[in-house]
């Protein structure tokens, strides 16, 4: 006779996944196979990169935004850029 | 092989049109004497910092382009420009080496002097609304300038009191 095998999966995290898969499908780079987009990432464009950050002017995850590795890394590096030149804030204390 | 470079610098917010002048003559010289080729020198304009440097709230930005063959050393002579010479001019400045081939578009924030101003007045003056402005302006500037009531007995009264029963007696008049 054979064991039953049980999965342990969570109920709370099954219900999560299930909501997301359900409302909301899966997220786009937005940049991939889009040169105009692909060219707005420069350390320059400072209002298009505060478009990426949160309101304390964090950088924003992939995870929210959508975006892949690549053009993540290469926002992040504009981002960073822009802030050494005093383009955008390290961080906003009041707002 | 020419190579394209840009160098996006942050200068005081004092800076003239005589030291921008400068900025770009040493600049071409640099480029010149290594056989490459000066593209374009902008002035950005005034801008308000996202953190006071140097304890300045506002600078201006100059961007400029060029062209230098590979292996040469404007880079360096550049650098040295922006750290020793013009180190008193210029606060912040980075270099980065562009695509070779392109087009040299590019976008920018808005500056103070382009972006449109927040102020009541000028708000007012656009939407034509100036009774509305003059009323409370009058208002106001009455508020601030009217000069304190004092009755000239209480005067003559704090002379003769002593110096405690004097101030009493000022604050019980204010009330």
């Amino acid at each position: 006779m054979t064991k039953k095998i049980k999965l342990k999966i969570s109920a709370r995290l099954a219900k999560k996944k299930m909501r997301r898969s359900k409302f909301t499908g899966k997220k786009h780079c937005r940049f991939c196979g889009n040169e105009d987009h692909i060219r707005e990432i420069d350390f320059k464009n400072a209002t298009f990169l505060r478009s990426f950050m949160t309101e304390r002017s964090k950088i924003l995850p992939s995870r929210i935004s959508g975006n892949c590795a690549q053009h993540q890394r290469g926002l992040a590096r504009a981002i960073r850029e822009a802030r050494t030149m005093a383009l955008l804030p390290y961080v906003t204390q009041y707002f | 092989m020419l190579h394209r470079y840009e160098a996006l610098m942050l200068a005081v917010p004092e800076v003239t049109q005589d030291e921008a002048r400068s900025i770009e003559a040493a600049i071409e010289k640099a480029v010149k004497d290594n056989k490459g080729g000066f593209i374009s020198f902008e002035r950005w304009g005034k801008f308000r910092l996202a953190y006071p440097v140097q304890k300045n709230e506002y600078g201006v930005y100059f961007l400029t382009r060029f062209e230098a063959p590979e292996g040469s050393n404007v880079l360096d002579e550049v650098r040295l420009l922006f750290s020793i010479k013009l180190h008193n001019i210029v606060m912040r400045s980075v270099l980065n080496r562009l695509a070779d081939e392109g087009s040299l578009e590019y976008q920018r924030p808005k500056s103070v002097e382009e972006s449109p101003t927040r102020d009541v007045k000028t708000f007012l003056k656009e939407n034509k609304m100036e009774g509305l402005l003059s009323s409370v302006d009058r208002k106001e500037a009455g508020r601030d300038f009217e000069p304190r009531r004092k009755p000239a007995h209480v005067e003559g009264e704090a002379m003769e009191l002593d110096e405690d029963l004097g101030f009493d007696e000022d604050t019980e008049d204010e009330e």
